[in-house]
């Protein structure tokens, strides 16, 4: 089929179409007119539903940083060093965590349906896969999990039980908190070991945005 | 809205519900389902009305939202039966006129190809099919206009070979 056959059949349609009567659109706008806000509420709900979450979130997680900020300074003790350490570094990633999250409520209100369709989807895609962001960035703060019951003790005596056990395994979950930060993206979602750990019903939308983000930046590169 | 601002809306409506159709076709296969996204559609355009911006062209900003509300909405695990229910008073929207029987084929054996495409090609495609310059269709997708044109080509060889191949 030629571009000008094709073309021709896309006319027909269009002529087609053209016949078809949208028959109540004065009465539908008129009501859409009186029911404006509700409306509006009611479109955006699925974002709206987001943003919602995602604000109760940075409720929480400023909770959680004040009740942590509460024990380190109940706590500022020479002997306490490591417990006040780990719990300050705590405090730090969930700091980020939550202004990952004001960061996706902004984003969400200023999603904008007449911007570019790669730049609208991105963005939405990206909102929907967001989650994901977060969790890798609370990854981080797993190796102090590991640190807050280490005493200056352990550490300036050869204590073969912290040497041998504690201090290796915190090794490893330094090790591993970086290796998921730096590979927790879309361009591992088809990895084994990403579908093992992200695998579950609330995770699917999230790693559908993630293959269709995936899709987007094929669709932006020059081939 | 003023009612000469809502008469002037209606009316653009009007003038381009062939548009906002194929788009809802291309997006949709089920009827419901596609009334829904016309809805949606016409509701995008009245919402963002105040949004428009005149730097661009009217039918560029148009294809912008409506392609953004099919695409969001093709995406959604569920249908957008909230907007509607609320409602209770739907769209109602008359079913279009058959054309000759061959006519008829192509259009389905055309609608059957876009289908298969994924979300931004499809949007390409019926920007290609709109006689949208390269320039304009890179302007609403937001890509490069020599990506536009390799994208473009490359879709116009896979449906060439479809339609030989059923022609056959």
């Amino acid at each position: 089929m030629e571009d000008m056959e094709l073309k021709n059949v896309w006319k027909s349609y269009e002529n087609q179409l053209e016949q078809a009567r949208i028959l109540n659109l004065q009465s539908w706008v008129l009501n859409l007119e009186t029911k404006q806000s509700v409306q509006l509420m009611k479109a955006k709900t699925k974002l709206n539903r987001l943003a919602r979450l995602k604000s109760w979130m940075v409720v929480a997680g400023i909770a959680w940083i004040a009740a942590l900020l509460f024990l380190i300074l109940n706590s500022l003790e020479w002997k306490k060093l490591f417990f006040v350490l780990s719990l300050s570094m705590i405090v730090l990633f969930t700091i980020v965590a939550v202004v990952v999250y004001i960061y996706h409520v902004r984003l969400i209100r200023s999603i904008d349906n007449s911007e570019s369709i790669v730049e609208a989807q991105e963005k939405t895609a990206k909102l929907q896969s967001s989650s994901l962001q977060v969790v890798r960035i609370l990854f981080l703060q797993m190796p102090f999990y590991t640190t807050w019951f280490y005493t200056w003790n352990q550490v300036t005596e050869p204590d073969p039980r912290f040497w041998l056990i504690s201090f290796p395994i915190t090794l490893f979950f330094v090790y591993l908190s970086l290796w998921l930060y730096r590979n927790i993206n879309y361009k591992n979602i088809n990895k084994r070991w990403f579908r093992f750990l992200f695998n579950g019903p609330e995770w699917t939308p999230i790693m559908k945005a993630m293959s269709f983000m995936q899709e987007i930046e094929e669709f932006k590169k020059n081939v | 809205m003023e009612q000469a601002e809502q008469q002037a809306f209606l009316a653009l409506i009007e003038q381009n519900k062939g548009i906002i159709f194929k788009i809802c076709n291309s997006y949709c296969k089920d009827r419901a389902d596609r009334e829904d996204l016309a809805q949606e559609i016409i509701y995008q355009l009245w919402k963002s009305g105040n949004r428009f911006n005149t730097d661009y062209k009217f039918t560029t900003w148009m294809y912008r939202v409506a392609l953004n509300t099919a695409i969001s909405h093709y995406r959604k695990e569920k249908k957008t039966a909230e907007l509607i229910s609320i409602d209770d008073h739907p769209l109602e929207i008359e079913d279009s006129v058959d054309t000759g029987h061959e006519t008829q084929v192509q259009i389905a054996q055309l609608n059957q190809f876009i289908d298969q495409l994924k979300e931004l090609d499809k949007a390409l495609l019926l920007l290609y099919l709109e006689e949208k310059s390269h320039a304009e269709i890179a302007e609403i997708i937001g890509i490069s206009v020599s990506n536009v044109s390799t994208r473009i080509n490359r879709i116009k060889t896979t449906l060439k070979q479809n339609f030989s191949a059923i022609n056959k």
